[in-house]
């Protein structure tokens, strides 16, 4: 998940949390769901309101004022709906819901009713004239539009992208040693660091043949060394990769 | 430990806080009682030191990004700001508004001067050549009305005044997220709307029917003008935090201000609406203008000595550091 933008948060426990910041593409999506939300009900209040005044009004200044008087209405409606989306869900507006986005304040906490208030009164000029908010969003390196600069926010991903079943249970080693061997001297000095990097190594499908005995090699001299292995040990007549197996078995064991 | 071990020792609160998440709703938890919210920071402090554990032991493995994902997801449910109830919003016009009028005055300030900077350009470019005063004039519904030309009928006010509410609003959100571009566009905004009052208070005295006009001004203008001062000034806080953000990195003091400057404006937007219910219903009425003037003048008392003195703190006594009994650990 190296690839994607991330924030750091330092917890009250002083653990660090790594977020992973929404992209320009999931936002926009987001944001197309949200208007399927709010554009019918900006159209559905402008038809009201014109019907209001259309019983009311009977001049035809009173009809320049009512037009003018529905034509923001309906703009205070609009801005209105995800005002009002974001402070009820603390930043889970129906869209962001759906593409598993939220909205946080950059110190990790839920926003609260100021932040969302300053994020959506300055939404209207990031969706003005020539999309601003989008152009700073793309330079942005976290992806903030205005708004979100100015109300110390940040849209994150809200999704598990793996679960415990999966995280517990990684692929299965490929060995073709089932026997530990004899007990390697000095593997008291290996600790579980060593094992889950082997255990990454000997999970990994798919690597050719010669590319395994040269990493295997590698490793394996390395292992020798952190061994302290003398010279003439008789485990450096082993093959590499039977070495790193035998290694990995007996760290297993010792852990375990 | 090994990894399964460490795993099979801790599952069991990580699938706890994981069904705990799922019961949120709405970005919230839904817990029924205390002890509730008390097991939910349990596991998630647990959890996160398994996570800080799991960082250390058994770095760039699945079931670390699996903590990580977990107590990122739970962090905000617990971490949040203080709700918003009913009985906040009394208070936050009772004190908090003043206060922050108040704690923004060199803002506030500046705003008003560039605004009269503004109406004193306007009133001496009509003067100089009031032969071009139709040109330097702007069109617009505020000298429409001053010069009479529109009758608001009764039956109309309604939507005249929701007209005007809703126009004064968005100049002070103009005024306000224009802060965000370093009050560039505030500054536009205050010049403007004084050079409009300048140059049309300075074509009406050519005209001679100052009173009539200042009459139909007032009564509404002290709200309205003071609302559009107090948001420009807002927007010159932002623009002034991004500017010279002091030891703050420019983002952290723009949001630091943010807040402050977003609850000083939506509290001065809502006083437009007064304004907008004055404009409709009293400047266009056949009171006299001696009273519309009085009226006027009234709000204007009322409005100022709310924001002066409204929400200070009692007097104390002062007293030094040493002099304060030693605070005792709890």
């Amino acid at each position: 998940m190296t690839q994607l933008d991330t924030i750091s948060v330092k917890t009250s426990d002083n653990v660090t949390l790594g977020y992973t910041v929404a992209g320009v593409g999931s936002r926009i999506v987001a944001q197309f769901l949200d208007n399927c939300v709010a554009i019918p009900l900006t159209i559905v209040a402008i038809l009201l309101a014109g019907a209001l005044a259309g019983t009311f009004v009977t001049t035809s200044e009173g009809s320049d004022f009512a037009n003018a008087a529905i034509g923001i209405f309906a703009f205070f409606v609009y801005f209105g709906y995800f005002f009002v989306a974001e402070a009820v869900t603390s930043g889970k507006t129906p869209g962001k819901s759906a593409m598993g986005l939220r909205v946080i304040r950059v110190d990790g906490s839920a926003v609260d009713f100021g932040a969302v208030a300053v994020r959506n009164v300055i939404r209207v000029i990031d969706f003005s004239v020539v999309l601003v908010g989008l152009v700073v969003m793309f330079f942005q390196p976290q992806t903030r539009r205005l708004g979100d600069l100015a109300a110390g926010t940040v849209v994150v991903r809200d999704r598990t992208l793996i679960t415990l079943a999966a995280a517990a249970s990684p692929p299965p080693i490929i060995l073709r040693t089932p026997d530990a061997g004899p007990g390697i001297s000095g593997i008291e000095r290996l600790g579980s660091f060593e094992h889950d990097a082997l255990r990454v190594f000997l999970a990994r499908p798919g690597l050719s043949p010669r590319l395994r005995a040269s990493l295997s090699a590698d490793i394996a001299k390395r292992l020798m060394e952190r061994l302290a292995m003398p010279a003439d040990a008789p485990e450096r007549h082993w093959t590499p990769e039977l070495f790193i197996e035998r290694v990995y078995l007996q760290l297993d064991q010792r852990l375990r | 430990m090994n990894l399964d071990a460490f795993i099979g020792e801790r599952h069991a609160r990580w699938e706890e806080l994981e069904a705990a998440i799922k019961t949120a709703r709405r970005g919230r938890l839904r817990t029924q009682s205390a002890s509730d919210i008390e097991r939910f920071g349990m596991l998630l402090r647990q959890t996160s030191s398994d996570l800080a554990i799991a960082r250390r032991d058994h770095p760039d493995t699945p079931i670390t990004e699996y903590l990580n994902t977990l107590c990122a997801r739970a962090h905000p449910l617990l971490y949040r700001g203080r709700a918003v109830r009913v009985g906040s919003i009394g208070r936050f016009f009772a004190t908090a508004l003043p206060r922050s009028f108040r704690a923004a005055w060199p803002y506030i300030t500046a705003s008003l001067v560039l605004m009269l900077i503004g109406f004193v350009a306007g009133w001496i470019a009509v003067d100089v050549r009031p032969d071009l005063r139709s040109s330097l004039v702007p069109p617009s519904l505020f000298d429409q009305m001053a010069r009479g030309q529109i009758s608001t009928g009764v039956q109309d006010a309604p939507f005249a005044a929701a007209f005007i509410i809703q126009n004064n609003i968005r100049v002070a959100l103009i005024c306000f997220a224009g802060g965000v571009f370093l009050g560039i566009p505030t500054a536009f905004v205050l010049l403007s709307n004084g050079w409009m009052l300048g140059t049309v208070a300075a074509a009406v005295r050519l005209g001679g029917y100052d009173v009539q006009f200042w009459s139909l001004i007032v009564p509404h203008g002290v709200l309205e003008l003071s609302v559009i001062v107090i948001s420009g000034g807002t927007g010159l806080m932002l623009g002034d935090a991004i500017l010279r953000p002091g030891q703050l990195r420019r983002g952290e003091a723009l949001a630091r201000v943010a807040v402050r400057a977003v609850m000083l404006v939506l509290g001065a937007a809502s006083l437009l609406v007064i304004a907008g219910t004055f404009e409709a219903f009293v400047s266009p009425s056949g009171l006299p203008d001696g009273a519309k003037l009085a009226i006027g003048a009234a709000v204007g008392i009322l409005l100022y000595s709310w924001l002066v003195l409204a929400g200070r703190k009692p007097r104390r006594r002062r007293t030094f550091a040493f002099d304060r009994p030693a605070e005792t650990p709890a």
